[in-house]
């Protein structure tokens, strides 16, 4: 007896002694009304790692803008404008090689910014060593895709640092979006030292990076928060108003909404549960987004009715999309074809503003076709397909709505696969599908980011959807030098795809938010980071 | 005792080994790769990284090299969060959990031993009956339900605690609360359940017959002997609520380790997912351990078995 | 008193004795069953319960008729209506589905889940429980060692694993579920054999000669049935539960196909716009789980041997 009690009040101290101990771990409650020149921003995931080099996520990519700088960054409206580069470069003569002239600017640690620091943060990416899965996103330079390889040297690479302040680049070929491509998160600059000194732990928390953008990560609580300060050494600081921002990481869409409801954070993600109620008030905008959601449909199973070209029209115009975003998903708009709206055509105009198509849902064309097509392969009921999506709420409530669409429209039957991210991939892969929901979301500025994925033997093309005049067209575009006839083609392959329904489109997605309307000049990137703070300021008075 | 202690540590190994082999090959089982940027990475440069970070060596190998780290304590860098150490996160997020976990514990136990008795003790009149009310609300509704009903009244609404994240002991309650009440059920059932049947033992009657007092009755020879169910349960319990949070982890934005069990296997993050499987299974280990030694400390004649072997 | 009547000595006469006399049963005898329907039926929350359950499944069979919807159809014409809405008596969901009939039929799909996976529990649990804790020694420890290992593995990941292999079905979900799902009742039965067998009555069986087969099945078991109804009246609403979190974490039942779990899980996210999409699959779980609760703790008074009076 006496020996129990003794167990029982040891335990009782160790318990409290733990319970105290853990205390120490709670963060502080630095966040609050945005007040002065401090917001407080929500985060949906925490970012794997800050290496500009390995990163692959928005987090990351977002994080790296506003605390890293690149020889272009996205300005207000989302078009390269000049960064850690002092003016545009010059050209050479077969327009393959361009040369930087740097701005005099500093490291948070006040070393200057080299073009050293450009030429070895590239070239690390692309060693093979560093394992970078992004380094692909590189290849348009000379040699890149070669010793990413391993099958070329790192000095054959066409990236050069000619003195102290001038960086050359070769190309492997002219490209419109060159630009566009230079403001993508792995062509930040490193510092050779600090990456060095740090190996491994390189980037996983704030005091083992330097940054030479508008903010310093100042405090990184992993899984919980982080936070931005002002960077004094930035070259232009005196634009720069925010002195902290203050970032929560929730990942459940009703915590979001509860934290700004109660007015901890000043903006917020709106999951298509509270679009409605929140989608008159001036705080709610649409936060824009290079994503486009289709239906991929399988060519290589023997008896697949999907070779048929009408039966994949029928899927294609079969399904009533406006409803769709209208009464159920509520977070984007029918795509007219499989470019972005957010892609540039040429220098006035969006690609989708100079499309040659425009797909419009018609149920009683898609029946038509559907019963033609079977006519042709000679079956008088279409058999149960199997369609494979993810498991995310939006992935689920869109599979259950295509479901239904095909069976009332089209008389097909469809059983639901909804799967997590990998499996998907890997039934992918596999071709082990009759439907695939997938999405893509453009890694630069241009058309081909999206049209060459379903080139023939492309491994994105999972439905093997192949098409000789639409493989060709693409292939011209890639080695063209001459943008205006480049686009052309561009256009014209996007008219075929749609035209023989290699793939379905679905819709062009945005993000529902809601922002504290005190916040002014926060401004939002389809492409790459999803936000640049540079030019965020709080106004007063309100 | 400390030859049975020894004796069991070994056994301890042993099991913790089956346990990361098992583990081991049945996450190779998974559909596809660890890497972040499966989707879109070419192909041979797929092969390639998957080369470096050895994932392509027959799994023979693979499982040589991943027990040699095992063995020096390694437990290797996580994929999905490349370069972090697993072992850090752990260090990082358990103490989060441990606290809401161990917090519902010491409060469900407490609630739920009264609440048992009361049943017990006035077994089939309107406390027994209000006692399982109380204790089968608590599990009546699942939690994801319970954290968002509490968030949306408690946090918004009345604004009397914060709607989420950790950043005061205020920020504790609302999660520990909506983990104690599943405890609370369950340590008064099998409370109650224990307690009605050695309140009608013989040697009950003998106590009472001796004229204790009927405190000393029911504390000493009565609870005593009632306990030891509610012990079995109560260790494996607390281990499962302290990792099994990821509900009211999530809906509360807690940084805490109840999330890496689900996503790590979603992600394929091999040495997260060994990493969090052999933390979890020397918690309930040890748990199982120690309730074996408090058996023998409670009850006397499970030492005589024991001993006897 | 009536003195007139004279005594006579023909009532002085001894009685007659015969010593088979005391031994007669002048009652019908009264079978252990009977014993325990009697005792069942004077306990009012049992029957509630009993009721209840009864009331559940057959609505979850005869629910989905009661109105002229099924659970796939979409309507957007009729989205969210509030409940009682003609024919649509919980109103409807944001594809225009009727709620009733995904209400009921959820239930139904819940209810075999955790039956099934309840069933299993009991079966493994009990038999390698009750083996293990009798024989005791080597075999227990050999047995224990098998179940520690089992018991130290996180289930989420075995499950998880399930559901990637064969798709999220009833069957696979519930035999995912028993997988690590009778562990607890083995431990349970265990810890209750080791506790009986030492005890006298079983001594005496085994002196008489009563084989083994005989002393479990006739002595022990019936003695643990408390406990094992207590575990099993938790099985089923954690079964129900689990396959609720299955829903939460994205991994249950693929649509349009509906369980209680993804209704709460679906209606838990319009808990601030459109309530009734919650409360009543919220209400139909609760009372499932009040119910089983109400009905374990009566079956426990009423199968216990030693209640019989």
């Amino acid at each position: 007896m006496r020996n129990w009690r003794k167990l029982t009040s040891t335990f009782a101290i160790l318990l409290v002694a733990s319970l105290v101990l853990s205390a120490c771990s709670f963060g502080g409650g630095d966040s609050g009304d945005a007040k002065g020149n401090v917001i407080n921003l929500i985060e949906t995931a925490e970012p794997p790692n800050l290496d500009s080099a390995r990163s692959t996520d928005s987090a990351s990519f977002t994080i790296l803008n506003n605390v890293n700088e690149g020889l272009y960054r996205l300005d207000q409206d989302s078009k390269p404008t000049l960064g850690m580069a002092a003016e545009e470069p010059t050209k050479s003569d077969d327009n393959k090689t361009y040369t930087f002239k740097l701005r005099d600017a500093n490291w948070s640690d006040g070393k200057p910014v080299t073009a050293k620091d450009f030429e070895y943060a590239w070239k690390r990416a692309m060693n093979p060593d560093t394992a970078s899965e992004y380094a692909f996103i590189m290849n348009a330079i000379d040699k890149a895709e070669e010793y990413n390889a391993g099958k070329a040297k790192a000095k054959e690479v066409g990236v050069n640092a000619i003195d102290d302040k001038t960086l050359e680049i070769r190309l492997k070929q002219d490209v419109p979006y060159l630009k566009d491509l230079l403001t993508f998160g792995t062509f930040l600059p490193q510092r050779q030292d600090i990456v060095e000194k740090h190996g491994e732990k390189y980037a996983l928390d704030p005091d083992k990076m330097v940054f030479n953008g508008p903010f310093v990560l100042s405090e990184w609580k992993h899984e919980s928060s982080f936070t931005y300060k002002k960077n004094d050494q930035y070259w232009e600081k005196d634009v720069v108003k925010l002195d902290t921002v203050n970032v929560t990481i929730s990942k459940d869409a009703t915590t979001s909404m509860n934290l700004y409801n109660t007015g901890k954070v000043d903006y917020t993600g709106v999951g298509s549960e509270f679009i409605d109620s929140n989608k008159d008030k001036p705080e709610y905008f649409l936060q824009p987004e290079s994503t486009v959601f289709y239906t991929e449909m399988n060519q290589i199973k023997e008896d697949s009715i999907f070779k048929n070209a009408k039966i994949r029209k029928a899927v294609m115009i079969g399904i009533d999309r406006q409803t769709e975003m209208d009464k159920i998903l509520k977070n984007g708009v029918p795509a007219a074809g499989f470019v972005s709206p957010a892609i540039r055509g040429n220098d006035d105009k969006k690609f989708r503003e100079l499309a040659k198509v425009n797909i419009e849902y018609n149920p009683q064309e898609a029946k038509k076709l559907f019963d033609e097509g079977l006519k042709e392969l000679g079956l008088d009921k279409a058999p149960t397909v199997e369609i494979v999506g993810d498991d995310t709420s939006g992935a689920k409530d869109d599979l259950t709505f295509v479901k239904e669409q095909l069976k009332q429209n089209l008389g097909l039957e469809v059983k639901i696969t909804s799967v997590p991210f990998k499996e998907r991939l890997e039934r992918g892969k596999k071709g082990n599908f009759d439907l695939l929901l997938g999405g893509w979301a453009a890694d630069y500025n241009d058309a081909m980011s999206y049209l060459e994925i379903f080139t023939t033997g492309y491994s994105y093309n999972r439905g093997k959807w192949s098409n000789k005049q639409y493989d060709e067209l693409v292939k011209k575009a890639q080695a063209n030098e001459n943008f205006d006839e480049r686009l052309e083609q561009l256009l014209e392959a996007e008219k075929i795809m749609i035209e023989d329904a290699g793939i379905a489109p679905g819709y062009f997605r945005s993000s529902p938010s809601l922002i504290n309307q005190k916040i002014k000049d926060m401004h939002w990137h389809a492409i790459g980071p999803d936000y640049s703070l540079k030019w965020t300021y709080v106004e007063e008075g309100k | 005792m400390l030859k049975y202690t020894l004796k069991r540590l070994s056994y301890m190994v042993v099991t913790l080994w089956i346990i990361a082999t098992v583990t081991f090959f049945l996450m190779h089982l998974l559909p596809g790769t660890p890497l972040k940027n499966e989707e879109k990475l070419p192909e041979h440069i797929k092969e390639q990284i998957m080369e470096k970070y050895g994932l392509n060596d027959p799994l023979p190998v693979q499982y040589l090299n991943f027990m040699g780290g095992l063995v020096q304590g390694d437990l290797g860098a996580s994929y999905t969060q490349d370069g972090r150490e697993v072992s850090g996160m752990i260090a990082e997020g358990f103490p989060v959990s441990a606290f809401i976990g161990g917090q519902a514990v010491v409060f469900g136990s407490i609630v739920g031993l009264l609440l048992g008795l009361i049943a017990a003790l006035k077994r089939g009149t309107w406390m027994d009956n209000l006692s399982t009310m109380i204790a089968v609300f608590g599990i009546s509704i699942p939690n994801f339900v319970l954290g968002a009903l509490l968030a949306y009244f408690v946090g918004v609404k009345w604004g009397i605690l914060p709607v989420a994240l950790w950043e005061s002991y205020a920020s504790s309650i609302m999660p520990s609360f909506a983990l104690a009440l599943v405890v609370v059920a369950i340590i008064s059932r099998y409370i109650r359940t224990e307690m009605v049947e050695v309140l009608d033992a013989e040697y009950m009657k003998t106590a009472k017959a001796k004229g204790l007092p009927r405190r000393t009755v029911v504390f000493r020879h009565a609870l005593r002997n009632a306990l030891i169910p509610a012990i079995t349960i109560l260790g494996p319990l607390t281990v499962n609520i302290i990792t099994g949070s990821l509900v009211i982890e999530q809906i509360f934005a807690l940084p805490g380790i109840g999330e890496y069990f689900v996503k790590s296997i979603v992600n394929n993050d091999y040495t997260m997912i060994t990493g969090i499987t052999i933390f979890y299974s020397i918690l309930i280990v040890s748990v199982i351990f120690i309730v074996d030694i408090l058996y023998g400390i409670i009850d006397p004649r499970i030492r005589l078995s024991g001993a006897k072997e | 008193m009536n003195t007139s009547e004279k005594l006579s000595p023909d009532l002085f006469k001894p009685a007659q004795l015969d010593s088979s006399e005391g031994e007669q049963i002048r009652k019908e005898s009264v079978s252990y069953w009977q014993d325990v329907i009697r005792r069942f039926r004077t306990n009012i929350g049992a029957i509630v319960g009993l009721s209840i359950i009864i009331l559940f499944i057959v609505m979850s069979f005869v629910g989905p008729y009661m109105n002229s919807y099924d659970i796939s159809t979409q309507n957007y014409d009729i989205q969210n209506l509030e409940s009682f809405s003609g024919d649509h008596y919980f109103g409807t969901d944001k594809f225009g589905r009727d709620l009733w009939t995904r209400a009921w039929y959820g239930a139904k799909i819940s209810l075999l889940i955790a039956f099934l996976a309840a069933f299993l529990d009991v079966t493994i649990g009990v038999t390698y429980g009750g083996v293990s804790g009798y024989y005791g020694g080597r075999v227990d420890n050999i047995m224990q060692r098998f179940l520690e290992i089992l018991y130290s593995i996180p289930n989420l990941i075995i499950i998880i694993l399930m559901l990637l292999v064969f798709e999220p079905g009833i069957i696979p979900i519930a035999l995912a579920l028993s997988i690590t799902g009778w562990v607890p009742m083995a431990r349970i039965v265990r810890a209750q054999m080791m506790k009986l067998k030492s005890q006298e009555y079983v001594l005496a069986a085994r002196t008489l000669g009563a084989s083994t087969y005989r002393i479990m099945t006739k002595h022990l078991i019936p003695n643990v049935m408390g406990p094992i109804i207590v575990a099993v009246t938790f099985a089923i609403p954690s079964a129900i539960f689990f396959e609720a979190f299955l829903s939460f974490i994205g991994l249950g039942l693929r649509p349009p196909g509906a369980s209680l779990g993804v209704l709460l899980n679906d209606g838990n996210k319009l808990l601030q716009i459109y309530p009734y999409q919650l409360f009543w699959p919220a209400l139909i779980i609760s009372l499932i789980m009040l119910s089983f609760n109400l009905l374990g703790d009566g079956l426990r008074d009423a199968l216990d041997p030693k209640m019989r009076k």
